[in-house]
């Protein structure tokens, strides 16, 4: 007997690899950002198929949503500088054939290693699996992705926040003159369309956040669905960023961590060391941590999205994007 | 008992939280910068004392403790890379105050700090870490941070070499993270304690081996190494000197952790290691010996340097790998004191002069004495000169290949000093021609704050030298892992 989902995983799986090479072989650089958006979408059905729903919420929200976003957004830049400069694709030096050779020998050891790795891997490995289920009683949470990333490898997780708040102050001191590119805007039925959704995603990203305490969603998925709010916000110029915002702006992204590592530290002490949340107020901690991790992921993905730090332009000038 | 663990804390947090204050509070980001340099280097001495009295000290994070959670443990050799960052970072921010003082800086001197502290936590993050997970985790904030410091200048070869070194980063990253990922499905486990046990398998050495090039590629280790010179030569000083003195040592570091906790895979492979070394000690050389420019030149000796404390390790072979780590360690703190002055000199005289084309420096009217004197003393460390502690790590990477009978990384020791006494020599001469100028010299241009920072690690980088066994005692402290747990 054959299950009918085996022809199913079979079919995404070339499809995940034909879409792959698609991408890389097109020319045209928006197909190809469009073909990666779809290479995203089944990655993240690859992941609902491994059981990981958790995963594969976050590829949809921020592999696909966020990536695609920004992707199209340096496009529309690109686009726009070379409109205005000489430059185009057939300026770019083809690569010369030694630096291809050594390339593909590189990737083809890196290859083998992977394959020897994952052929000699054990199917059913020992895992956490045991030791999470039995742990989880103490951790304040229903949902085992969450008992993890929030409590036992609390840690790795504040770490992780750090990561993005690395990337936007990496972001913002960048220095690259009064933006030339118009800002992207939508037309007059997409302002409708935003209204619409608005509220919708809003909904959507908070439930995301809440349910991650029993099932599959939580911090980092709940931020990406909000920073939709952000993108569209842009978009549609209902927000244009201004430099008295900065402060703000400051403060939304490193609440996450800055609530995350205080909590951390607080919770040492009179026989507890650091991340030991105690058993009675550990849910409620943990929402804490989630609920102000989630707007600083929410509000750095969207200060990503518009790319620098705003700044005072000259009086007359077009608005900052 | 708390005490101790609070300062593993300490170490990690308080740059953490001194990053956030910097970015919130930009007009104060080099106030808040220093004292948070001072209070972390306070913990990292109280950890260092605390280790030097009772061994080795771990902390389970959350009370679970390992393989379920995450267990920080500080050793003698974690304290001495702590100390290290501490030191050198201590200074080099002291310099950066200096360096990042002119009007048009504004941007640079607010964003220098946060990004620096972020640094700092991730460094910290990872000499203190006993998860390979969380290793990756903690390379991945020192990668964003360190290119943020990268492309800080914003000169468009500093934007480009940034973008460069994010790639190779990010790669590097993404293959250490699928090696830890086959190792957790082998094994079922991410902590050190659990890899010490493990068979090893064809599957797990091919896993090692992802991580070793993923970190080989982080660390620039010849022929993964295209990155580092563009991204070390153009980056603003005080970042060069935190990028080539500190960052690097991260990746370092870890190749030195599994190489003392996991079985080695086989002699083949550490020979394979001890050749990639070889080659950048010879190639970067070649190329500092062809560099044009002063930065260019340090960042390629930071190449071939690198190549030699990966001999360091393949210098007596499999067996001898338990005492190999040491003479490795040893290069690896001389590097980071002296390479970390030489970049900040490098600024300097960069700064006084307006140029830093190796060719001119000998025509400019110009001299930073001071400056090109700290230059001298932290080439004497690197080549390896007595009494400087790089001559110490060089003695004992040879007397360990040739108590093995292992000639042939002896003949490389030899020749990658001879290629730095001459890439250096190419400065240095440049310092002492006084024939070129017809115009009065204006000498002692720069006695300034700026100049005390690398004088001290210069000097410290060859005093250190006669500490060495004191140094040696102390890192063995808590090795091997199992016996302080």
């Amino acid at each position: 007997m054959t299950d009918p989902l085996v022809i199913f995983d079979l079919l995404l799986a070339l499809g995940i690899v034909a879409l792959a090479i698609a991408s890389l072989s097109v020319r045209d650089r928006f197909a190809m950002i469009v073909l990666f958006i779809v290479f995203g979408l089944f990655s993240a059905l690859a992941w609902v198929r491994l059981s990981a729903p958790d995963v594969a919420l976050a590829e949809a929200a921020i592999g696909t949503g966020v990536t695609g976003a920004l992707l199209l957004k340096t496009l529309h830049h690109l686009r726009f500088v070379e409109s205005r400069t000489a430059i185009t694709e057939a300026a770019c030096a083809p690569v010369p054939l030694g630096v291809l050779l050594a390339n593909a020998a590189f990737c083809g050891l890196i290859t083998l290693g992977l394959a020897v790795a994952f052929l000699g891997a054990p199917s059913a490995g020992p895992g956490f699996d045991a030791l999470v289920a039995e742990a989880m009683p103490a951790s304040g949470v229903d949902h085992p992705v969450t008992g993890v990333l929030l409590n036992f490898r609390a840690y790795d997780t504040l770490m992780e926040v750090v990561v993005l708040l690395a990337a936007v102050i990496a972001v913002w001191q960048i220095e690259r003159g009064l933006s030339d590119a118009p800002a992207p805007a939508m037309g007059e039925v997409w302002q409708g369309f935003a209204r619409l959704v608005l509220p919708a995603i809003v909904v959507i990203g908070t439930y995301l956040l809440w349910v991650g305490a029993e099932a599959p969603g939580g911090a980092f998925q709940g931020g990406a669905v909000l920073a939709a709010v952000g993108l569209l916000l842009l978009l549609t110029r209902a927000y244009v960023p201004r430099p008295e915002h900065r402060g703000i702006a400051r403060g939304a992204f490193v609440l996450g961590t800055g609530t995350f590592a205080l909590v951390a530290l607080m919770v040492a002490g009179g026989g507890r060391v650091a991340f030991e949340y105690p058993l009675d107020h550990a849910k409620t901690l943990i929402l804490l941590i989630e609920g102000m991790v989630t707007i600083s992921i929410a509000v750095t993905l969207a200060a990503l999205f518009h790319g620098r730090e705003p700044v005072a332009l000259p009086k007359g000038g077009r608005d900052d994007t | 008992m708390t005490l101790d663990l609070d300062m593993m804390m300490m170490a990690i947090f308080l740059p953490l939280f001194g990053a956030i204050a910097a970015f919130i509070l930009p007009r104060a980001a080099a106030l808040v910068g220093l004292v948070t340099l001072a209070l972390t280097t306070g913990a990292v001495i109280a950890l260092g004392l605390e280790v030097r009295q009772s061994g080795a000290v771990v902390l389970p994070l959350g009370g679970w403790g390992a393989p379920l959670g995450i267990d920080l443990r500080a050793d003698g050799l974690s304290v001495a890379m702590l100390a290290l960052t501490s030191a050198v970072g201590f200074l080099v921010s002291i310099a950066a105050l200096d360096a990042l003082k002119g009007a048009d800086q504004a941007r640079e001197r607010q964003y220098f700090w946060p990004l620096w502290l972020l640094l700092l936590t991730g460094i910290n993050g990872v000499y203190l870490s006993t998860d390979i997970f969380n290793l990756y985790v903690m390379i991945e904030v020192i990668a964003l941070a360190a290119v943020g410091l990268t492309v800080l200048s914003a000169t468009r070869a500093a934007v480009q070499a940034g973008l460069e070194y994010m790639y190779a980063s990010i790669l590097g990253a993404l293959l250490f993270l699928m090696g830890v990922g086959f190792i957790y499905l082998q094994i079922g486990r991410l902590d050190f304690t659990g890899l010490m046990g493990a068979e090893p398998t064809a599957a797990l050495i091919a896993a090692v081996a992802l991580m070793f090039v993923g970190l080989a590629l982080k660390t620039a280790l010849f022929p993964l190494h295209l990155w580092l010179p563009a991204a070390h030569a153009n980056a603003t000083a005080p970042a060069s000197a935190l990028l080539s003195g500190l960052v690097v040592k991260a990746a370092l570091y870890i190749v030195l952790r599994l190489a003392q906790y996991m079985p080695f895979p086989s002699e083949t492979l550490l020979t394979l290691v001890g050749l990639m070394g070889a080659g950048a000690v010879i190639w970067g050389g070649i190329q500092a010996l062809r560099a044009e420019r002063l930065k260019l030149l340090v960042a390629w000796s930071t190449v071939a340097q690198i190549g030699l404390i990966f001999v360091a390790f393949a210098r007596a072979g499999e067996v001898g790998l338990t005492e190999s780590w040491k003479a490795a360690a040893l290069l690896i703190l001389a590097h980071g004191i002296a390479k970390a002055a030489m970049f900040l000199a490098a600024g300097r005289i960069k700064d006084e002069i307006g140029h830093d084309v190796i060719r001119d420096l000998d025509r400019a009217p110009v001299r930073p004495t001071l400056a090109q004197f700290t230059f001298a003393l932290a080439a004497i460390s690197l080549i390896g000169l007595p009494p400087s502690l790089g001559f110490i790590g060089k003695w004992s990477l040879m007397e360990g290949a040739l108590v093995a009978g292992y000639w042939h990384w002896v003949a490389v020791t030899m020749l990658g000093t001879l290629l730095s006494v001459a890439y250096f020599s190419r400065v240095l001469s440049a310092f002492l021609r006084f024939d070129r100028i017809r115009t009065p010299v204006a000498e002692h241009q720069g006695w300034a704050l700026a100049d005390a920072a690398p004088l001290t690690l210069a000097l410290t980088a060859i005093g250190l030298g006669l500490m060495a066994a004191p140094i040696l005692r102390f890192i063995e402290i808590g090795y091997p892992f199992g016996a302080a747990l």
